[in-house]
């Protein structure tokens, strides 16, 4: 907290120190620094500075001890331990599965909120925000108290209860998609405004039904948008142990648990940090590769 | 499919718009409206904003449907066919290009949709391209073409399908003046050289001028007037068409005399403002409104256009006009120079002098001018018994 505390003080100090120099180039190489000051700052020490601790813990022999030497072993225990590849795959089609739906949501979603909403656009695009304001913790148990032994859909629903709506793999997804439709919406939103209107008019007067419109010309021209949605959403989805740890059951096990249990649970620091790096350096080649599918398909102007 | 043009019974291009209305709520956009456009014609519907010109436009391709009255494209009665299952194309203002296609795949992707053996997309795109004179561009973006490169793209792109119309909602409203003038004589070009009946939607009165063959001037939901760019400017048939096409002098006129066929204002020493009595005109150009025409002491509007008045001091026949005034502005504007000249009555008229003699002197403000033309040059565009009833407004 000091530390934020400090680098805080440090950009309001700049700030200050710059309007009593009276007006100031717009655009400035020292005004682009004096704005960018404080939030480079605050990533550094908070992002940066964590980050290189843990792959420093990844990689020395008897975590946290920093002096005990350097070794690969932990990697190569993440790497040969039986139980990950079952619990990578697990993530993997949990993630997927969810960021598949998300679409199939967002993308009908986001049209009609460009193209058929009218009046409403703004309303809608409130609602998807407030969504997301409620504490993401918050929303996870209410899909607890709605898809329970007790809960709502199984009272609504005749016969005797459904199990496998809660504490399994379906609630996962389900929970995970509503968490994160926001950033799956907003996005593909961005994009498809972009779009003028009379394109798909165009389309419609040479013969093109909704299929053939939809495939070749809303949802090339929404892809920079929907590459976006799915880095920032299936990165954070590929790591969460929050959702899984109070919806999901014994199936649903995954990579984010995994790293929370091996540290917080068994203490052991190499481990958990070598796949937590695994993890992240995953995600980092799974951005570049969405990037550069992204750039693929940007309209050349 | 592959063969676009069916055989339409000597009807091929030809739209009829039969008592058409089309209401957005409260307001009557197109106001019971029949038009017919023969095959091969360019047509323009012109106007100001919210005539009503877009609207029935997109009634002939079916993005709107009408509440009454029907649209009959060659001989077959498509009012609720869906845009795609008539034979006609639009090329929008905003084009509607799709920017992440080349020219090349946007001009191929009505035949395409239309599955078109792949040996007669890529003759018949070839050949739509090369029309427009978009050769060598086939491989470009629309992000990388200017903006009259990319409305002759969303030409081809049309004209690939070979419409029996192609419809164009106001296609150079976003290109600037030097283009859009050249761009007005291409497409005048284009549609002589493809035989392809144009319907034309412009607020622009000397770009439907330069191009069409026939204009319906339209306001407020109906046709004012319907002739060819000549009529439209010489016979207008209303105070409206007469202030929308090219500058008119509308001046109200209390009727004095009535005879042969003239209708006489005095307005004291021998001077006279004369027009030519409605149904007297010789071609028709206006019926007689329901009163049967202006009486003796009603007052009608008429209308002269600047260029047909002239300083003269020659003979008076008894067919002229006669009248004068005192020049109050004058603006040298090049070709002719324009004077404003206050009647006694207090009207005030626009006068064209043409400059074709160098040295020439202007009148200066202030002067007496005398002002001449033939009675002829006056039309009757209004009066106090009724509008005059345009006779164009549903053609033969």
């Amino acid at each position: 907290m000091a530390a934020l505390q400090e680098s805080l003080g440090i950009g309001v100090d700049g700030n200050g120190r710059r309007a009593r120099r009276g007006p100031r180039r717009p655009g400035g190489v020292r005004g682009a620094f004096g704005i960018l000051f404080a939030p480079v700052t605050l990533l550094i020490v908070l992002f940066l500075a964590p980050f290189l601790i843990m792959v420093q813990m990844s990689v020395v022999r008897f975590p946290p001890r920093t002096d005990s030497g350097y070794t690969l072993t932990h990697y190569v225990d993440v790497l040969t331990n039986p139980l990950n590849p079952g619990i990578a795959w697990t993530t993997f089609t949990i993630a997927s599965t969810a960021m598949i739906v998300m679409l199939l949501v967002a993308l009908p979603l986001a049209y009609f909120m460009v193209f058929k909403a009218g009046k409403w656009e703004l309303f809608l695009l409130l609602g998807l925000v407030l969504a997301d304001e409620l504490a993401p913790v918050v929303k996870v148990y209410a899909w607890q108290v709605i898809l329970g032994r007790n809960g709502i859909v199984n009272w609504l629903i005749p016969g005797p209860p459904v199990e496998w709506l809660l504490y399994s793999s379906f609630a996962v997804i389900l929970t995970l998609s509503t968490t994160y439709i926001t950033y799956t919406t907003i996005p593909i939103y961005a994009a498809m405004k972009a779009i003028e209107p009379a394109t798909f008019e165009a389309a419609t007067d040479l013969g093109a039904g909704w299929w053939p419109q939809a495939r070749k010309i809303l949802i090339p021209l929404a892809a920079p948008g929907i590459f976006v949605a799915m880095i920032l959403v299936y990165i954070p989805m590929l790591t969460d142990f929050v959702t899984s740890d109070i919806v999901g059951g014994t199936g649903s096990y995954m990579m984010g648990q995994r790293v929370r249990d091996l540290i917080l649970g068994e203490g052991n620091w190499g481990t958990g940090s070598a796949l937590n790096f695994l993890l992240l350096a995953m995600s980092v080649l799974l951005s570049l590769a969405a990037y550069r599918l992204a750039r693929l398909n940007r309209i050349e102007s | 499919m592959s063969a676009p043009t069916q055989d339409a019974g000597g009807r091929a291009g030809e739209i009829l718009v039969e008592g058409v209305t089309k209401r957005f709520g409260e307001v009557t956009a197109v106001d019971d409206i029949s038009i017919t456009i023969p095959g091969g014609e360019f047509f323009s519907m012109l106007g100001p904003s919210g005539c009503g010109k877009t609207t029935t436009l997109r009634m002939i391709a079916g993005f709107e449907a009408p509440d009454a009255g029907r649209i009959v494209l060659q001989g077959n009665d498509v009012t609720h066919v869906p845009p795609a299952k008539r034979n006609v194309n639009m090329v929008f203002q905003a084009y509607g290009l799709f920017p992440h296609m080349t020219v090349g795949e946007n001009v191929a992707f009505g035949p395409k949709i239309k599955k078109w053996s792949r040996q007669d997309t890529r003759e018949r795109v070839a050949e739509a391209i090369r029309t427009v004179r978009l050769d060598g561009f086939e491989d470009r973006r629309p992000g990388q073409l200017s903006g009259g490169q990319q409305q002759r793209v969303a030409l081809a792109r049309a004209l690939v399908n070979r419409p029996a119309a192609l419809l164009l909602d106001e296609p150079l409203g976003a290109l600037d003046l030097k283009l859009r003038k050249e761009m007005q004589l291409e497409l005048k070009d284009l549609q002589q050289r493809t035989g392809t009946t144009f319907v034309y939607v412009t607020h622009d009165q000397e770009e439907a001028m330069t191009m069409s063959d026939r204009i319906a001037v339209m306001n407020g939901g109906v046709v004012e007037q319907l002739a060819t760019p000549r009529e439209l400017y010489q016979r207008p048939a209303s105070a409206f068409v007469a202030g929308f096409i090219g500058t008119s002098n509308l001046i109200e006129l209390r009727v004095d005399r009535l005879d042969a066929g003239l209708l006489a204002m005095e307005v004291g020493q021998g001077q006279r403002i004369l027009a030519i009595a409605p149904g007297n005109a010789g071609s028709g150009h206006t019926a007689v409104g329901a009163g049967g025409g202006p009486r003796t002491g009603e007052t009608v509007t008429i209308t002269v256009r600047p260029e047909w008045i002239k300083l003269a001091t020659g003979e008076v026949g008894d067919r002229t006009c006669h009248v004068g005034g005192t020049v109050i502005d004058v603006v040298y504007l090049g070709s002719v120079t324009q004077l404003i000249v206050v009647l006694p009555t207090g009207e005030r008229l626009t006068v064209h002098r043409l400059n074709d003699e160098v040295g020439a002197e202007d009148p200066r403000p202030g002067q007496q001018v005398m002002l001449h033309w033939a009675a002829e040059h006056s039309y009757v565009v209004g009066s106090e018994t009724g509008a005059i009833e345009p006779a164009g407004a549903t053609s033969s």
